[in-house]
């Protein structure tokens, strides 16, 4: 993990964890330190089936999408055909890029 | 006024997913008996008939799958165990026997009673044994997550009581805010994870939101803004730093993954000694999930709003006038005594957050709901005279 609460638990993926969330306090004073453990590598299932919320924020996008941006402008998936859960990250990705542009990190 | 609370500039709210008080918190009886969790004597019929009694079995994944219901009718039998009487008795026997139904096995029906024993969740645990712990914090709805999630961002729902779109008739906590002056921010965790509030909030106000990047980026340079409430991530994905495990602890999402994010949200805060000693973050859970939880939820000030069967999907009108089932709530600032346990006598939900935020920041506020001018606030807890210097740390 790092200092960002990202949970890098699969080969291959940029860094991994790492100690970078211990925190070098300045505050003089007691400090009990607490291990975190790592999920194992297995916990990653980007293939998993969409559950009910991400089904549901999906419905919510899709809602906004129609509603706010001219149909060139939209993804042109719809919701039905999401299944797992890296389709529908991909899916809320396309549409916050155009809601949202400054969450993109690099453009902020 | 307490020092504490003349010092607090800022407030952080953290809502985690669906896991109930018991089944993350209740082991913490054992280590103080005014945290009321489980003893092992609490117990919902199966289907047959035969008690099955909680545990501390519960795994931080693959055990809640299918993941329970959680919807209005499924929320109302676990409370209620079918009772039609009237009054209603919230007996809340109903869990196991309403889990059954997903997949008609006996055994499995049983884990719903599950719970984390207190050294599996070293995070929240060591919050709550630190800071301070509520007693009674509900969620505000016996349902699902968008419509307890729309508590705490309006103080209210507009009658929903699912996970419908929904179109606010009142302003959000966070255009009050800067209404009033002051600065407020929703931090998502990342464009693939993004927001719930998404119709309403990150389509007409963008500029409210950022990502959980910029939240580490505003704690370490002292920028936060006056109120944050911060999104996990709600999606096993990649992005461009690598593969995003889900930190929300939705089930079937790893437990361990939101440990972790809620340790980086209370170490970018802690890390930075003007931020640690100016703030106050709570961490919240915006309903049970379909876990278990012994404590039935009471009754409360309805909102003005009502749902009728065609939303409920039960033969009755709900008029928002009982809370959701009990969920896990942390307090956590250096001006709270260590080890304070909020009382059964104080009951807290969502709507507490922005009758909190509003009470703090602005004051007095009439436009909002009934039932949010009648929820407790909770800053008091920053009571002590002198802030303390010791505290915890977390390490991966």
């Amino acid at each position: 993990m790092n200092e960002a609460g990202r949970n890098r638990t699969k080969p291959g993926s940029k860094g991994g964890p790492t100690a970078a969330i211990q925190t070098a306090s300045l505050l003089p004073g007691d400090y009990t330190s607490i291990r975190v453990p790592i999920p194992p590598p297995s916990a990653f299932n980007k293939n998993r089936p969409a559950g009910c919320l991400l089904q549901a924020q999906l419905r919510h996008f899709h809602h906004a999408e129609s509603a706010r941006l001219p149909k060139e402008k939209r993804d042109g998936r719809r919701p039905e055909d999401i299944h797992t859960e890296a389709e529908a990250a991909s899916y809320i990705a396309a549409v916050t890029k155009v809601l949202h542009p400054r969450g993109r990190k690099k453009s902020r | 006024m307490p020092p504490g609370l003349d010092a607090l500039k800022h407030i952080v709210v953290l809502m985690m997913e669906n896991r109930s008080f018991d089944h993350m918190l209740g082991s913490l009886k054992a280590a103080n008996p005014l945290i009321d969790g489980v003893d092992g004597t609490q117990w919902n019929p199966d289907t047959q008939g035969n008690p099955v009694y909680v545990q501390p079995l519960a795994e931080f994944q693959s055990q809640l799958d299918p993941d329970p219901d959680h919807a209005f009718p499924a929320v109302d039998q676990q409370i209620f165990n079918g009772d039609q009487s009237n009054p209603r008795v919230a007996s809340m026997k109903g869990f196991v026997q309403n889990y059954f139904q997903q997949q008609q096995d006996l055994a499995h029906s049983q884990k719903i009673m599950y719970y984390f024993a207190q050294d599996q969740l070293p995070v929240l645990t060591s919050l709550a044994m630190n800071f301070a712990v509520f007693n009674r914090w509900f969620a505000s709805i016996p349902g699902p997550t968008l419509c307890n999630r729309a508590f705490a961002h309006y103080g209210t729902s507009f009658g929903q009581v699912g996970m419908s779109v929904f179109y606010p008739q009142g302003k959000s906590i966070y255009e009050r805010l800067q209404d009033a002056g002051h600065t407020a921010k929703l931090y998502y965790f990342d464009q693939q994870s993004s927001s719930l509030e998404v119709v309403n909030l990150l389509q007409h106000q963008p500029q409210l939101f950022a990502t959980y990047d910029q939240f580490i980026a505003d704690c370490k340079s002292g920028t936060l803004s006056d109120y944050s409430f911060i999104e996990p991530n709600y999606s096993d994905h990649d992005n461009d730093d690598g593969s995003q495990l889900a930190s929300d602890q939705h089930p079937d999402h790893n437990v361990q993954a939101g440990e972790l994010f809620i340790a980086s949200v209370y170490n970018a805060i802690q890390s930075n000694p003007a931020l640690w000693a100016t703030t106050a973050l709570l961490v919240v859970y915006d309903e049970h999930g379909g876990i278990f939880d012994h404590v039935p939820p009471p009754a409360c000030t309805p909102d003005g709003h009502s749902a009728g069967p065609a939303d409920t999907q039960l033969n009755y009108t709900f008029n928002f006038d009982r809370l959701g089932v009990r969920v896990p709530a942390i307090l956590i600032s250096p001006w709270i005594p260590k080890g304070t346990v909020v009382g059964t006598n104080r009951v807290f939900e969502h709507a507490s957050i922005p009758n909190t935020v509003t009470s703090h920041f602005i004051g007095p506020y009439p436009a909002a709901t009934p039932r949010e001018q009648a929820a407790q606030t909770f800053l008091d807890l920053l009571s002590l005279p002198v802030m303390r210097t010791d505290s915890v740390v977390f390490s991966s």
